[in-house]
């Protein structure tokens, strides 16, 4: 029995064998550079890091996660991580659906390819490149930000050197470099909505605010879904921004846990850093499903 | 009539000032980089806000010549060939595979490689490249041109556009050429891939893009800067003490460009193209 479900098994695979051929090319790469890697990386984390890379390692159950909990800086940075993916979350989708409406809008019919190319301008510019120039727009002595806020009259802003101030100064620098991105998500999402609601509600005396709340905005809630999944991951993920421009200080106050994960990673300490990657990839996954699975519960009602 | 004119007016001169007030600061730091690589450090540290270079000179270009002990020009043509060459297998491999997915999804290992796919674009890319290391290694492909090509030839966007464009061909056309007998090969190469032309060019233009950023997977990879591109470059330069400012603002200014100038030449497909692959995701 077994055996001819064998065969039949078999049978398959050879008569459909010019399909896995096709496929072949991307399920090695897949494999290779990504299943064994995370297979791996949990591995690790589960084992002594001075054997971590031998052919037999020693196997330490979850001691290395009790490590980092027992961690403040790990613990701290979780934290910041969380905080910090929260608040870049909300600023980035807000302001990109303020941009998105506006664009939208028939008042801006001039003109408007051109300024959307302007802020989608830094979604395709190389990270490392924007971020340099923003390290050094909010340089005490060389940026233009401080000048800039001394010409006109304000006080200055403390940049990457002052803890208070160095959140919000990457949390801007990467609201410069994605929220085109998300932008450009609500826009498809505006374009495609039913344009005869908003006219029946204008003639039936709807106002510009209730025609927006009550019949653009819940059309635009797969785009909500997809920024708010996409962002969550990303933010969760903040690491370019940390290494050019603040190195996680100043205080550790932008040490998030995927800088820190490899800054344990370069001192040797794979163990406790794989674990950190095996938490903060936990916590992606429960999020990004849980939001999928939210939205689909509410879109059945 | 005349009031509602009037207010129309104004909401559009407040829409135009809001939004071009956004496009201006959007395009600044660009400007400032700009005007940073011609401008002598010392003029900067006393105005960093003028907006046009007290002279133009070119002469920084010949500081930056040589940068940790490789010339320039070695970082530029490992931008684009790393660039090329992963674009290439990307976009090959990718199509190949989103076809075969599409066409037969039910086939063993089918479904459990898409999944596995799935999961490994939602892992933090720069924690992957701890075990990738290892990886690598164990392969012997650390320090070579082949390890970081291979390695960014992975990618979301890419996959689901394909998958998305496989998914909406109808069933009938490929039916009605199994009847007439032609085989995979042929339906594939003779029919589906010339019909997918504006597809392959869509994302070779945008893995062209993303992969021109790429640093971190380079820097891990690189056994030494002789393999570093543009962006690792820079990021190098960056971090050394008592940086050169004009330097490195001429070091992102060739970083910048070229993609810059190949986004605003194919704007429009890069856009759709960006915002489809997402959608699908």
């Amino acid at each position: 029995m077994a055996l001819s479900r064998l065969s039949a098994t078999l049978r398959l695979l050879w008569r459909e064998r010019i399909f896995y051929a096709f496929v072949a090319p991307f399920a090695v790469i897949t494999i290779l550079f990504g299943i064994w890697p995370i297979l791996l990386s949990i591995q690790v984390s589960f084992t002594a890091s001075a054997t971590a890379l031998r052919a037999t390692p020693t196997w330490v159950g979850f001691a290395n996660y009790w490590t980092i909990f027992a961690d403040p800086l790990f613990t701290t940075s979780l934290w910041r991580t969380l905080v910090y993916t929260g608040l870049s979350v909300v600023a980035n989708l807000a302001f990109a659906l303020a941009l998105a409406v506006l664009l939208d809008s028939t008042l801006l019919r001039r003109g408007n390819m051109a300024i959307r190319v302007a802020l989608f301008l830094p979604v395709v510019t190389p990270d490392v490149a924007g971020y340099v120039v923003w390290r050094w727009l909010f340089d005490r002595s060389f940026g233009a930000v401080n000048a800039g806020l001394d010409m006109l009259g304000l006080p200055a802003f403390g940049g990457l050197s002052s803890p208070a101030t160095a959140t919000a100064a990457i949390l801007i620098a990467e609201l410069w470099h994605h929220s085109g991105f998300y932008m450009l998500i609500f826009l498809a999402n505006l374009a495609i909505r039913d344009k005869q609601l908003e006219e029946a509600a204008a003639i039936d005396g709807a106002t510009p605010w209730q025609i927006w709340r009550l019949i653009i905005l819940p059309q635009l809630k797969p785009a909500l879904l997809i920024n708010a999944v996409y962002a969550t991951i990303q933010f969760l993920k903040t690491f370019t921004v940390v290494v050019v421009m603040t190195k996680g200080g100043p205080n550790d106050q932008t040490n998030f846990v995927s800088y820190y994960a490899y800054q344990l990673f370069d001192q040797g300490r794979y163990g406790e850093a794989t674990a950190m990657a095996t938490i903060l990839f936990s916590i992606i996954i429960v999020l990004s499903l849980s939001m999928l699975w939210i939205s689909e519960r509410s879109g059945t009602k | 009539m005349t009031r509602r004119r009037a207010r129309r007016l104004l909401l559009g001169a407040l829409a135009y000032t809001a939004a071009l007030l956004v496009a201006l600061v959007f395009l600044y730091p660009y400007w400032w980089m700009l005007v940073g690589a011609f401008r002598r450090t010392r003029d900067v540290l006393s105005n960093p806000l003028r907006l046009v270079p007290e002279q133009i000179d070119f002469g920084v270009f010949g500081e930056i010549a040589r940068i940790g002990g490789v010339d320039l020009w070695v970082y530029g043509v490992n931008s684009l060939l790393i660039t090329s060459a992963s674009t290439a297998v990307s976009v090959a491999i990718t199509a190949l595979g989103a076809y075969a997915l599409v066409r037969r999804p039910t086939l063993p290992g089918f479904k459990l490689l898409r999944a596995g796919f799935l999961v490994t674009i939602m892992y933090p890319y720069m924690l992957l490249l701890i075990p990738v290391y290892v990886v690598m290694f164990k392969l012997g492909l650390l320090g070579t041109y082949a390890g970081i090509i291979l390695f960014l030839a992975l990618g979301p966007i890419q996959f689901f556009l394909f998958e998305q464009f496989f998914r909406a061909i109808p069933p009938a056309v490929i039916e009605a050429a199994l009847i007439d007998g032609a085989s995979e090969v042929t339906i594939l190469t003779r029919i589906v891939m010339p019909m997918a032309a504006p597809v392959v060019a869509t994302v070779t233009l945008i893995t062209f893009l993303l992969n021109w950023s790429q640093w971190f997977p380079i820097l891990v990879i690189s056994r030494a800067s002789d393999t570093y591109t543009l962006p690792v470059a820079l990021l190098s330069m960056n971090t050394e003490l008592g940086s050169n400012f004009q330097g490195i603002m001429a070091l992102a200014v060739l970083t910048t460009l070229p993609p810059a100038i190949l986004f605003v030449i194919a704007q429009k497909r890069v856009m759709a193209g960006m915002a489809q692959g997402a959608v699908k995701g």
